[in-house]
């Protein structure tokens, strides 16, 4: 890392590069503008009055926060306005215990700004106004225009004080840097980029317009890297360095007193994975930018490689030794394969736009230049629970399996249904704000000139992420088991023992958490039930389409929030030996000393659940494991084997936790002596120390498992 | 036909190349005082109590046919206990259903080349169930090991030879009267078992290391001199461990401490044996 770099990750990590937004006064009168007149006039203003953040360190600045006080960026959505009522009302709230309402991302299109600049995105605003005649789209793509050269305008601004600061620095090195800076952003993100120092500035200042995820960088950037290395103007050390200042914008950009900052999720982003000509695309700059981000002692970024079955072993081993050598755990894995196939055959996606996805937020897919136009989460045990108590009398009269999963069928159907007309109903409340600072980074939203929050663009996915599942599937297995295999537990008796919350039934429940065939064991019994679930899920969304216009999927991703323990508070006991109000579980990599087999056979397990890949939504699978297989350098060999297998039979993502039970109940104990103790929950990373009791509950139930 | 098992470990690092299916086998010939199964050393059925995890709640004595006053190991009590203090060890498994185990981790060990370890106790004691085992495996293709003390007729080996492809064989030491007192049984038929292995298999030796008992220079150099002339793929030192030791309170039994080598000892010594 040169002494630059050094500079500015102090500066990052002391919450110094934090860019506070410039409060902006409005002149009072252009209230009697028109509604879109008067967004777009303010949005511009205050850009135009906010302050770059730069140092005598700085190469690279233009990085803006937008306050409520305008219609901010598609991400945090400030100055959003049915969003801010939307979230206000039901955010955190759940709905009938069936559905939370959730954040929602969009991932900006970096290759259409970086082929064509800013004036090139005007001039298909400007075509687009030939065929958009109606007052609103005259109105929005004037508006866009606005915005565009509001920050053509912007770069401008950074540029002269760039310029200024440059005068007052000392250090040659560095005023050369400030005066490059100056001349760059004369240049860019007007124009195309004139090599990767500006392609690379470019993505830094447009990050503004929607601080999300900035997408496939190994791509987009790949070109003016090649051009760079090849005649001779760019070094892969000075490469390095730009990344490096990108990235710590990528952490700079949350306010340090915020826990999301040391969490480093909201800021994922993917290398690798299939090109549009079908080739795997890991390559010299995919390796440059893990390289890079691992020297950064930061939380973020965080980084997920796309894995094909093209992808060299050796790759993949590269990966998993820099998953293991990050201490601070910024590295997962997704497959491909099964993304792909479900993008294309599930979604129906162009195979080009299918393997433009990246990861956002907590870990989900999202398609460059599009909106993941979904975000609620839904209690799927709850129809279980249905079955169980309030219709319990239907429930008693089922002879076999096949008439009681018809039954738990048109529950889940029914509740289905209600979950996705809830997710419809938050995209409807978002879809009435108009958004104009990040739709010029979007496909096709000046092409139809409508906001990307209101569908402006092309093949946006929305998958509610379904916490409960491995409760479902153990219910389902425990009733076929017991109920009707085994026949040692009537069906009247499993009901009175839940409608009693086990209270008289303790040997039963004993029974079942000791003998039953739970999911992660890899038997047949639990294997085919989670099988049949998916392929349910698969028949009930087939045909369905979101707000959007596209098909379901669905995800089983937590997040931040504790979705599994409010959904569970209410949700009376169920069939898998819970009781009423425990927590549901969250993902299908663990199942909290449930699996008992070990870990090839939870993997199997959760690989061969969903043939379909319907579940290719928001889903994320943590694995925990002992800290000592992956040290040792022949288990470490063994362990990148395991997780290539798992990948080859249809595993869809992984992340990996290296703590021992022990040490996360010490932890508990004296939480002051763990301070630095990072593991994974669901999608984002923390500290050990500061999750709430029951999450930390929950990772100490999961099993550590050993070679 | 079935086979005694006690543990089937799937996932293991630990026991041969690659990530490999470990079958434990009950019942065994030796009784090392150092022995960190020693649930594995009856064939028959035990049932562990787990003294400190039991909470007193009196649930097995409520569900004991017998209120625990004797034990035909009919497994309610662990069935039933909610602290899971007792556990039944030991199952007469028929050898297609080890198999059906075995068969799901395949592609695990097409990827690494690894497999199934048979191990134990003294897996080659129940050599008919072993030698089916092993069979069933090889011919669907996956690599075998046995993980083997060696004191066993020959004729056991040379049954088990055309399905093995590698053994695991411990040596722990060449003075017999140290092997005596260490293991309860001489061991000029493993000595002599391992000679004639030597050249007809692939064989990994491996030497526990337990201080006070074999962790001198001149024990292992004897050890490293009698291996020197066998043709062996490599030899692998473990150190003692005592992860056991609360096993031999859960069975009822008295437990011997043996001084944990240092790495550096074991650095040592290894290099003595690989010499």
């Amino acid at each position: 890392m040169t002494e630059r770099i050094e500079k500015l990750t102090e500066l990052t990590l002391s919450g110094q590069m934090f860019v506070d937004p410039v409060k902006t006064e409005f002149d009072r009168t252009d209230l009697f503008l028109d509604k879109t007149e008067r967004e777009v006039k303010r949005l511009c203003e205050f850009i135009l009055n906010q302050e770059p953040k730069l140092t005598e360190y700085s190469a690279m600045t233009g990085f803006f926060r937008c306050d409520g006080s305008v219609v901010g960026d598609a991400f945090n959505r400030p100055g959003h306005k049915e969003t801010a009522a939307l979230m206000s009302a039901f955010y955190l709230k759940p709905i009938e215990n069936l559905s939370t309402c959730e954040w929602q991302h969009a991932t900006a299109d970096y290759h259409r700004v970086l082929n064509i600049g800013l004036e090139g995105i005007i001039g298909i605003a400007e075509e687009s106004m030939k065929t958009h005649k109606s007052p609103e789209e005259t109105a929005f793509l004037r508006g866009e225009i606005k915005v565009m050269r509001t920050l053509i305008a912007w770069a401008h601004k950074c540029s002269a004080r760039a310029l200024a600061l440059s005068e007052k620095t000392e250090n040659a090195e560095y005023r050369k840097n400030l005066e490059r800076l100056s001349a760059a952003l004369l240049h860019v993100p007007e124009h195309k980029p004139r090599d990767f120092y500006e392609a690379v500035l470019t993505v830094y200042l447009c990050y503004s317009a929607d601080p999300d995820s900035i997408g496939t960088p190994d791509r987009y950037l790949l070109p003016f890297y090649r051009d760079g290395i090849k005649n001779g103007t760019l070094t892969r050390e000075k490469a390095k360095e730009y990344l490096q200042e990108l990235f710590l914008m990528l952490q700079a950009k949350t306010r340090p007193d915020q826990n999301i900052f040391t969490r480093g999720g909201e800021s994922h982003f993917c290398i690798g994975g299939y090109l549009p000509d079908g080739k795997d695309g890991f390559n010299e700059l995919s390796a440059l930018i893990v390289e890079s981000l691992l020297e950064l002692p930061t939380y973020a970024p965080q980084i997920t490689l796309r894995w094909t079955k093209k992808l060299k072993h050796e790759v993949f081993r590269f990966m998993m030794d820099c998953e293991r050598r990050d201490p601070m755990k910024r590295i997962a894995f997704t497959n491909d394969e099964k993304r792909i196939q479900c993008y294309t055959e599930i979604c129906g996606f162009p195979y080009e736009r299918a393997v433009a996805y990246t990861t956002v937020g907590c870990n989900e897919p999202a398609f460059e230049g599009a909106i993941s136009g979904s975000n609620s989460h839904g209690n799927i045990l709850h129809c279980v629970e249905t079955l169980f108590h309030r219709k319990a009398d239907e429930t008693k009269k089922v002879e076999s399996y096949e008439e009681f999963y018809k039954l738990f069928k048109k529950e889940l159907s029914e509740d289905l249904e209600r979950i996705f007309d809830y997710d419809n109903k938050y995209n409807e409340v978002r879809a009435r704000d108009v958004n104009y600072l990040s739709v010029p980074f979007f496909k096709d939203c000046l092409e139809h000139a409508k906001s990307m929050t209101q569908g402006g663009g092309n093949y946006a996915i929305a998958s509610p992420e379904l916490i409960g599942i491995t409760n479902v599937i153990d219910s389902l297995c425990v009733v076929k088991q017991f109920v009707f295999e085994e026949k040692t537990v009537g069906m009247e008796e499993l009901i009175d023992a839940l409608q009693k919350n086990w209270v008289g039934y303790e040997d039963l429940r004993q029974r079942i958490l000791k003998t039953a065939c739970f999911f992660g064991n890899d038997d047949d019994l639990s294997n085919g039930v989670a099988k049949n679930l998916y392929h349910t899920f698969y028949e009930l969304l087939n045909g369905k389409k979101n707000l959007f216009g596209y098909p379901w999927l669905v995800g089983d991703l937590l997040g931040y929030n504790e979705h599994h323990k409010w959904f569970g508070e209410y949700t009376k006991a169920t069939p898998d030996g819970r009781a009423a109000g425990d927590m549901l579980k969250f993902g299908i990599g663990q199942s909290e000393g449930k699996d008992r087999e070990g870990l090839t056979a939870l993997l199997n397990a959760v690989a061969g659940a969903d043939p379909t890949g319907i579940a290719c939504g928001n889903t994320v699978t943590n694995i925990s494991l002992d800290e000592a297989l992956i040290k040792n350098d022949a288990n470490f060999e063994k362990t990148v084997d395991l997780f290539e297998t798992y990948f080859q039979n249809g595993g869809v993502h992984f992340q990996l936790n290296y703590v021992s039970r022990e040490e996360l109940l010490a932890a508990k104990i004296t939480p002051e002596n763990y301070k630095n103790l990072r593991v994974r929950v669901s999608g984002f990373s923390d500290y050990f120390v500061r999750l709430t009791e029951s999450l930390q509950d929950d990772i100490i139930e999961r099993t550590g498992h050993e070679g | 036909m079935t086979a005694t098992v006690f543990d089937i470990q799937r996932g293991s690092f630990v026991d041969g190349p690659g990530i490999r299916t470990t079958v434990f086998f009950k019942g065994c010939n030796l009784r090392c005082r150092w022995c960190h199964n020693p649930e594995s050393q009856l064939a028959k059925k035990e049932l562990l109590f787990y003294k400190n995890n039991c909470k007193g709640c009196g649930k097995c004595r409520e569900v004991c046919p017998h209120r625990l006053l004797s034990c035909d190991l009919c497994g309610r009590c662990a069935l039933f206990c909610p602290a899971d203090a007792r556990r039944l060890c030991g199952e007469e498994m028929p050898i297609g259903k080890i198999f059906s185990v075995v068969a799901k981790d395949r592609a695990y060990y097409e990827k690494s080349g690894g497999g199934v370890t048979v191990s134990g106790g003294e897996c080659m004691l129940q050599i008919d169930a072993l030698c089916e085992l092993l069979k069933m495996c090889k011919e669907d293709g996956i690599s075998t090991a046995v993980d083997t003390a060696g004191d066993v007729p020959f004729s056991a080996f040379e049954k088990i030879l055309p399905y093995t492809d590698l053994f695991l064989y411990d040596v722990k030491a060449i003075t017999e009267k140290l092997h005596l007192a260490g293991t309860g049984v001489s061991n000029v038929r493993i000595l002599e078992n391992l000679v004639k292995l030597s050249g007809r298999a692939d064989i990994i030796v491996r030497v526990p290391v337990i201080g006070g008992f074999n962790d001198t220079e001149e024990e292992i150099g004897k050890i490293a001199d009698f291996l020197a002339p066998l043709r062996t793929r490599s030899v692998e030192c473990l150190p003692y461990h005592r992860l056991g030791e609360h096993k031999y309170a859960a069975l009822g039994r008295a437990c011997e401490s043996f001084r944990i080598p240092s790495q550096e000892e074991m650095a040592h010594l290894s290099a003595l044996l690989v010499r």
